[in-house]
């Protein structure tokens, strides 16, 4: 068995076969060149000149050279051909052949991308998907490994793993290609993001050395092998690529697949119901543009799959830039007007334009039916600021409790049934699970820990686009008596001063929590309009959160970790692709499922514990990255110190050269024959 | 370099009547002074009763009187007599090359040679010479001797249309035998292409020194001279010998026509050489040379005509 060759940049599959014809037929030719002349017997009237020219030229060299001929050129070129079409060389970039090679398949969102032209203009009709281009590729490759030649097969050992933000192993090593052309047909589309990190680990770990005597208990030493190649089929977007690098003697090979780089994403859809039109909807979008080009969109949003509303003027979305070293793409946001609704539904948000990749295209959210909330304020004062706006707010049910009639409630299993629970100044000695709005007295939760105060301070900083701030802006603040908290890396500090945070949030599965840490009577925020926002957005943030999946949707690779009522059964979801997966749920209602793989409405059904009906939850899951909408071939990929240049595949479809070369060593023979007959003709 | 059949048949295709009539005007000059056998129309050593004064010398018992000058038996009372140059014919011999090699070429260097010989012989012929006609082949030779006179151009022509090349040269065998015939000293002219296995040295010096006015006529065919133009040697060859038939394996590349030539350079080179020291006139000539600028000419430049 002989392993095929890397030479000149091309692999010779069959090297030993060629140069045993080469070398076998030359020297004879070239003996044999002289047998076959026939020299043409012709009178002349002396040779008395010729043979002494002879001698003279035979004198004049201390070798007789072989006297050049045309003839003779073009039969050892002919045969050179054929001994190189029979070493079976093949035109390709890649790494050396033989030895153990681990392929690792892209099947992120960006490989749904479909391609309409190669690299090199030529169309692809009908239009391809990035992913199948992969796996055509790979397995275009597989059998460049494994196939070998005419003479022999090549002593090769491949393994296939599929990656998106997880990696799976497809085929371990193995020689068998219909295994491993099976195992790369088995691979199906995801939406998911791209992360090497796990690709690359699971690889190195089936490469490195099986001791096989130590499974056996036995300490027998295996020496260390050869280190496999790996070969990374992929359009390069690969999320996580400044955490990689390439350890030590450890080679990759980069097939860069596609070249389309039309796109545009809708990457965060939300929706919500303003306070005094609960029954209406109003939806809000980001698109990214991943591009060079500002682009123009028309965008739509659809309820429940009917088109409900349409930007009447195309949307402009800039185009990306570079700003200090960083890749920025181009972002445009998108209000639509309310629209009545006062049902639960799923929303869903597209770009109308086509484009290379339909997946990312639109995004999905489901709102829950209209609901006024039941709000409880615990206070032992008068608390007249809170309660005067929270009597304000359009809620179903509002009343007060002092601290001490709440933790009596608590105790003895009530209150329940308030969406909110509104903190003035006091805390309880515990918290159970619910939605709280804590004012100035720290609340007690483990991560969040008072120890001081501070005077007189201005909000530095401020995440204005988050909920709270809606139509609620805190410039103008000041804070005469701030209390000083630490807070765990659990809670998000969405306002904060020089001296520490002002507001901050907690988004568990069971406790939402919004705390000032501030008693607005020692600041100046109830003489500004904005507190009023305030106090509605927040009632409203915590009000919806304990809701299903109001909040941020899923991405592909996340798993869906839901709280059913208690005692629900037959728990089954249903994939955008219309495919089914039982699941289990836990006696206390906890259901659990994923990852997801694919971005659209995933459907949950259950039979909850009384009754025998199905209910039915929806789960939104979007793509909503616009690195993945970033969907242009990286042509090289930086890992640690080494850059790797990228190989597109459609160079390494080209495949097999010995055709080529043997078709023009037989056109060689062709031209040797016409000239061999000119020259007898003189 | 063979030719095809030759296709002299008669007279005309010799010499044309043209021509004949150019060379009507032109005799043959020769550089020495030969002794003649009959009366002819050119100077002879010998003196004789032409009107031509050459000596005095003292009178002997039996001269003849009427040469005796009486000026000064009356001036010196000693007999003295008056010599004149006799007037006598010339010995014109011509030897043509009729070995095989002399077939080559194109046009023919046989042909050739003919039409010259012929050429030389009417001018001897016209100018009451003696013209003789040698053919050496295969060291024999054949004679046609002692012609004189336009009438003899006929025989001449038909002599010379009977000769076919064949065999080697034997030239200097030939040579031996021309040169100790008892023809009469006289002018000479070579025909041959002077391509000998054996050399032209020999052959040579058998003729050069006995006392005729010797001219080396080479006639080579233009492939000989150069084998790279049309119609010479190309490609991968065996070339036969046509006098030997000895074979030569050449494949001819530029180098090899370099040395070729180069070997020919020599080989003229040192027939003019050993013609210069023995005041013989070398002449190459190629086949391709019309006939009346050879003779009217060339042959004219260098003495051998007027």
């Amino acid at each position: 068995m002989s392993a095929p060759t890397h030479i000149l940049a091309l692999t010779w599959v069959t090297p030993l076969a060629g140069a045993i014809l080469g070398a076998s037929i030359l020297a004879p030719l070239v003996a044999l060149w002289f047998l076959k002349l026939r020299r043409k017997r012709r009178v002349i009237s002396s040779t008395l000149l010729w043979s002494r020219s002879l001698a003279d030229l035979r004198a004049n060299t201390p070798f007789q050279r072989i006297r050049f001929s045309w003839l003779l050129l073009l039969q050892i070129l002919a045969i050179v051909l054929i001994a190189v079409a029979l070493a079976q060389p093949e035109a390709e970039g890649l790494g050396a052949s033989g030895g153990r090679h681990v392929l690792l398949i892209d099947r992120s969102a960006s490989m749904n991308a479909m391609e309409t032209a190669e690299e090199d203009g030529t169309t692809i009709d009908p239009p391809i998907a990035r992913l199948a281009l992969a796996k055509e590729a790979a397995k275009t490759r597989v059998r460049e490994l494994l196939g070998g030649g005419w003479f022999s097969k090549r002593a090769s050992e491949v393994m296939i793993v599929a990656f998106g933000s997880r990696a799976e192993i497809r085929s371990p090593f193995t020689d068998n290609i219909s295994t491993l052309e099976s195992a790369i047909d088995a691979i199906t589309p995801t939406d998911e993001a791209t992360v090497l990190s796990e690709a690359l680990e699971l690889s190195r770990a089936f490469t490195s050395n099986l001791n096989v005597a130590d499974a056996r208990g036995e300490k027998n030493e295996l020496p260390v092998g050869e280190l496999p190649t790996i070969e990374l089929y992929s359009d390069g977007r690969v999320s996580d690529l400044a955490t990689l690098a390439l350890r030590e003697g450890e080679g990759i090979v980069y097939h860069r697949v596609g070249a389309a780089d039309r796109n545009l994403a809708v990457v965060a859809v939300s929706a919500d119901r303003p306070p005094e039109q609960q029954n209406r909807i109003q939806v809000f979008a980001a698109l990214v543009n991943p591009r060079t080009e500002a682009a123009s969109v028309t965008v739509q949003m659809a309820i429940d799959g009917t088109v409900r509303a349409v930007t009447p003027e195309k949307i402009t979305i800039p185009a990306a830039a570079e700003r200090d070293g960083q890749w920025v793409p181009g972002r445009a946001q998108v209000v639509f007007r309310p629209v009545e609704q006062p049902n639960n539904a799923s929303i869903e948000v597209a770009i109308v334009e086509d484009d290379a990749l339909r997946d990312d295209d639109a995004a999905l959210v489901v709102v829950p039916p209209a609901k006024k909330l039941s709000v409880l304020l615990v206070s032992n004062g008068d608390a007249f600021l809170l309660r005067t706006v929270l009597e304000a707010l359009p809620v179903e049910r509002f009343a007060t409790m002092t601290l001490g009639e709440f933790e009596a409630a608590t105790a003895q299993g009530k209150p329940s049934g308030y969406d909110v629970v509104v903190f003035d100044g006091v805390a309880p000695a515990a918290l159970a699970p619910g939605s709280y709005l804590a004012v100035g007295a720290v609340p007690p939760i483990d991560g969040l820990t008072q120890f001081g105060s501070h005077e007189g301070v201005y909000p530095r900083i401020a995440r204005e686009e988050h909920p709270l701030f809606r139509a609620a802006s805190i410039d103008e603040l000041f804070v005469s008596k701030l209390v000083a908290v630490q807070a765990s890396k659990n809670f998000e500090v969405v306002a904060e001063c020089a001296e520490g945070p002002m507001i901050l949030t907690l988004d568990r599965s069971d406790l939402h929590l919004v705390y000032l840490a501030f008693d607005p009577l020692d600041s100046n925020w109830p003489f500004q309009r904005s507190f009023v926002n305030f106090v509605a957005n927040a009632v409203e943030h915590l009000g919806r959160a304990g809701e299903s999946l109001t909040g941020r949707a899923l991405t592909p690779g996340e798993a869906i970790s839901m709280r059913l009522p208690a005692g629900a059964r037959n728990g089954e979801v249903e994939t955008p692709d219309g495919r089914k997966f039982a699941c289990t749920i836990d006696p206390d209602g906890q259901l659990t499922w994923g990852p997801v793989q694919l971005a659209g409405l995933h459907r949950i059904r259950f039979t909850p514990a009384i009754g025998e009906g199905t209910e039915l939850r929806l789960v939104a899951v979007n793509i909503a990255n616009a690195d993945e909408a970033r969907i242009a071939p990286r042509a090289e990929l930086a890992l640690g110190t080494q850059t790797v240049q990228g190989i597109s595949v459609g160079d390494s479809r080209r495949g097999a050269l010995w055709p080529w070369v043997l078709a023009l060593g037989l056109l060689i023979v062709l031209l040797e024959w016409w000239s061999y007959q000119r020259q007898v003709r003189v | 370099m063979s030719s095809a059949q030759p296709t002299l048949r008669k007279l005309d295709d010799l010499l044309d009547s043209r021509l004949m009539a150019k060379l009507d005007g032109i005799d043959v000059m020769s550089r020495k002074i030969f002794s003649g056998k009959l009366q002819g129309e050119r100077r002879s050593r010998r003196r004789g009763q032409s009107v031509e004064f050459a000596d005095f010398r003292p009178y002997v018992h039996g001269d003849d009187l009427r040469f005796v000058d009486w000026n000064i038996f009356g001036r010196l009372d000693r007999l003295f007599l008056k010599m004149f140059l006799e007037e006598e014919d010339l010995s014109l011999i011509i030897a043509l090359d009729t070995s095989a090699s002399m077939r080559s070429g194109s046009p023919d260097t046989f042909d050739y040679a003919r039409r010259v010989a012929m050429a030389l012989a009417y001018v001897g012929l016209v100018n009451q010479h003696r013209v003789s006609l040698v053919g050496f082949s295969q060291g024999r030779i054949e004679r046609a001797s002692n012609l004189r006179g336009r009438r003899k151009a006929a025989d001449v022509a038909q002599w010379l249309l009977r000769q076919q090349p064949e065999g080697g040269s034997g030239f200097e065998e030939a040579m031996r035998l021309v040169g100790t015939a008892r023809q009469g000293r006289g002018v000479m002219i070579v025909l041959s292409d002077f391509l000998f296995p054996e050399g032209f040295e020999k052959g040579l010096g058998m003729v050069a020194g006995r006392g005729f006015d010797l001219f080396a006529l080479q006639v080579l065919a233009p492939q000989v001279v150069d084998p790279s133009r049309e119609g010479g040697i190309h490609g991968d060859l065996v070339l036969v010998d046509a006098e030997t038939g000895v074979e030569t394996e050449v494949t001819v590349t530029p180098e090899l026509i370099r040395l070729y030539r180069e070997r020919l350079d020599r080989l003229c080179g040192a027939i003019r050489a050993y013609c210069t020291r023995r005041d013989i006139v070398h002449l190459v000539v190629e086949s391709s040379t019309p006939v009346e600028t050879l003779m009217l000419e060339y042959l004219r430049r260098r003495g051998l005509l007027r």
